[in-house]
């Protein structure tokens, strides 16, 4: 369960975001650069709204009149970055273990590599890998560091077609074998559908509507193509 | 039009030739002066004895300024420390030997702070006793400076070299080695006769015998190409009476010529 | 080219006290640079500045403070004399003028190396559980090591090359203080010195050249590889 309720300000650009959604996945849709991402920086503690509340399942992450602001290390949350952030001095293996709880279990490691088909390159360094691989690493990395909810920002941006449809198989696998709550941010429809229970869309740094997936779906064969992609005022 | 442009050439040769000797002749002249004749000879300028306008000084150890005469450095007078040095830059021919002479002497004496207490009772012996436990005995470098070169003779020929040379402290100059005793830095120190006379925070414990070392002279001379009459002014200002009343003030023997 | 015994004796002593400096200022150098890199507080600007000085004072001016504020009877000294762990005219005097001389090379250097790395990382790392300190050193450190590299190269070679400061503070004292640019620059006022001042010489640019080129190769490939990341 997602609580959410910010206000954040990122230069000359303004971002107010109130909504509650019980669902497990939720989306935040909306065209580039009206704020979805900024929303989930925030929510992992990589910004800080002026005022607001962030809470999942209950525990809250920040809280501006409670003077609550945990540490992004605190928040226990799995963060996959649009530019996925690999790092380039650890092997693939060292990256997926950064996060992980000493009192992990063991098979932990061993099942998500296997989901994620990531066995064939673990000595390898971020340097040589595709994009793809690139992206399922992330995912891997955030998943075992057994986080409370998982945030992914644009998981299949600037991937190829392969490749795309290849992460999105392995987003669709996790969504079926792992319970987590999931924030998704996204600017393509496709994704949502895939991977979303309810969808948030946001326009202009305001929510326009928070819908269930199935409603978002028809609304977007109706409408024949993906949102039109209107720029956002951005600062 | 020729006329007047031909008019205004001369009139402005004319004008840059008399300021060019306005201004060589309001430039001073130079004396690269061994470190230990700081106070004496600032003082003998401000008080006019070296003439008007009152003399350029410029002080460093006599192997540094010896260093940068051979190098063509615009001094007109050199006044060493030591004759080595002086010798040192005849042998490259930058000074005129005729007006080389000695101009003062000094002697080598043992320093300690005013204010300290010391029992010298059983004279040289008793040096490492004074030094105490951690103290060490500042001079200047023994090999370069002369002050240095000085004090070496001195405690080898009175049999101290060995046993003291692990407690010193050698210093880049023997101002430098004046001030670690003002500073209180080390116990006690070998400096110039007039390096204690111009320090009043330190005092003389005891004098080296002048047979102990080979005598203190300072040889001056004027710099090869820097001989005019400006230069033989300024030389002989150095020997006249004012300047050997000040010189004895500060310490120096002034030497016969 | 064979080394008298006083040679081998000053050269031997410039590398203990050069090592020794710079891995002395290397912790201070590190938290400094972080601070300035990484972080915002007021007066930051004259922060700055101060850390500069002992490279914009003259080297005499610096030993000189050194000496008043750490030789016998000074603010520090004394209590070092009480405990008996004095640095006036001993070797890590000398260690101590190095690395106050070579600090703002250091600072400077880490600086950058710092502040090349990508923050995002270090934000990647702190939503992934990691501390500040785990930060610092598995992510932050590693990622600017070719520049620290770098930066100790040339802060050894101009802790090796230091004078000024050194014989102001610690006077010339063979086998404690009488570092090689001290004996090269006794040789050079030593008539007849100039056989040593040679040998001396060469030996100092050896190690000059040696550290430049340390220092480039680290920069010069570090350069390409942020290009990548």
């Amino acid at each position: 369960m997602i609580e959410l309720d910010l206000a954040l300000q990122r230069g000359e650009f303004s971002l107010e975001l109130a909504l509650h959604s019980s669902a497990r996945a939720l989306a935040l849709f909306g065209p580039s650069g009206c704020g979805k991402t900024s929303t989930l920086l925030a929510i992992a503690g990589l910004l800080h709204p002026r005022r607001g509340r962030v809470a999942i399942d209950g525990r809250a992450l920040f809280d501006s009149d409670a003077n609550i602001d945990l540490t992004p290390a605190h928040r226990n949350l799995g963060v996959v970055f649009q530019d996925a952030r690999l790092f380039p001095h650890l092997s693939v293996r060292d990256n997926l273990r950064y996060g992980m709880p000493h009192a992990a279990a063991k098979h932990a490691f061993d099942d998500v590599v296997h989901l994620l088909e990531l066995s064939a390159f673990l000595k390898r360094r971020p340097g040589q890998l595709s994009g793809g691989q690139i992206r399922r690493v992330a995912i891997g990395r955030a998943l075992l560091r057994q986080p409370h909810a998982l945030l992914l920002d644009e998981p299949l941006a600037n991937l190829h077609r392969e490749a795309r449809a290849e992460v999105l198989e392995h987003l669709r696998g996790l969504k079926r074998g792992f319970e987590l709550s999931t924030i998704l941010v996204s600017h393509q429809p496709d994704e949502v559908i895939a991977l979303a229970d309810s969808v948030a869309l946001i326009q202009d740094g305001r929510l326009a509507a928070l819908e269930d997936v199935e409603a978002f779906r028809s609304s977007t064969a109706a409408s024949g193509i993906p949102v039109a992609a209107n720029a956002c005022a951005t600062g | 039009m020729r006329r007047i442009q031909r008019l205004v050439a001369c009139v402005a040769v004319a004008g840059a030739g008399a300021l060019a000797s306005a201004v060589a002749a309001a430039a001073p002249p130079t004396i690269f002066a061994a470190a230990s004749l700081e106070p004496a000879l600032d003082q003998m300028a401000h008080e006019g004895a070296l003439g008007t306008p009152a003399p350029r000084l410029v002080y460093a150890a006599s192997s540094a300024l010896a260093r940068q005469i051979e190098n063509g450095a615009p001094a007109d007078l050199f006044i060493s420390a030591d004759e080595r040095w002086m010798d040192d830059v005849a042998r490259h021919g930058a000074i005129v030997p005729s007006t080389r002479a000695d101009l003062l002497g000094n002697a080598l004496v043992l320093i300690a702070q005013s204010k300290a207490r010391f029992d010298l009772a059983h004279g040289a012996a008793s040096l490492p006793e004074a030094l105490g436990r951690d103290g060490r005995l500042a001079i200047a470098l023994p090999d370069s400076v002369p002050a240095g070169i000085y004090a070496k003779q001195a405690l080898t020929e009175l049999g101290m070299w060995q046993s003291l040379e692990p407690r010193m402290a050698m210093t880049r100059d023997v101002r430098a080695a004046l001030n670690l005793v003002v500073l209180g830095q080390c116990p006690l120190g070998i400096v110039y006769r007039s390096d204690a006379v111009s320090e009043a925070r330190v005092k003389v414990l005891a004098t080296f015998p002048a047979a102990s070392h080979k005598p203190i002279v300072y040889p001056v001379a004027i710099v090869k190409g820097h001989d005019d009459a400006a230069t033989r002014a300024l030389l002989a200002a150095l020997k006249a009476e004012q300047a050997r009343g000040a010189f004895r003030r500060w310490g120096f023997d002034v030497l016969a010529h | 080219m064979l080394l008298t015994h006083a040679e081998t004796v000053a050269l031997a002593l410039s590398f203990k006290v050069s090592l020794v400096g710079v891995a002395c200022s290397l912790p201070v150098a590190v938290g400094c640079a972080w601070l300035l890199a990484r972080t915002r507080f007021f007066g930051k600007p004259v922060v700055e500045g101060l850390l500069l000085l002992p490279l914009i004072l003259p080297p005499v001016v610096t030993g000189y403070v050194l000496l008043i504020v750490f030789g016998h009877h000074g603010a520090i000294g004394r209590w070092l004399d009480a405990a008996g762990v004095s640095i006036a005219f001993r070797w890590t005097g000398a260690a101590l003028a190095a690395a106050v001389m070579a600090f703002p090379l250091l600072v400077v250097a880490l600086r950058n190396a710092f502040e090349s790395v990508d923050r995002k990382l270090e934000n990647a790392a702190a939503t992934l559980g990691a501390g500040p300190w785990r930060i610092f050193f598995g992510i932050t450190l590693p990622l600017s090591a070719r520049g620290l590299v770098a930066g100790l190269a040339l802060a050894f070679a101009r802790a090796f090359g230091e004078f000024g400061a050194t014989i102001t503070f610690v006077s010339s004292i063979p086998g404690q203080t009488r570092t090689l640019p001290i004996a090269l620059y006794e040789l050079i006022s030593t008539p007849g010195g100039q056989s040593g001042a040679l040998r001396l010489t060469l030996l100092a640019v050896a190690v000059a050249v040696v550290a430049s080129l340390v220092a480039a190769l680290m920069l010069l490939r570090g350069g390409t590889r942020e290009a990548d990341a």
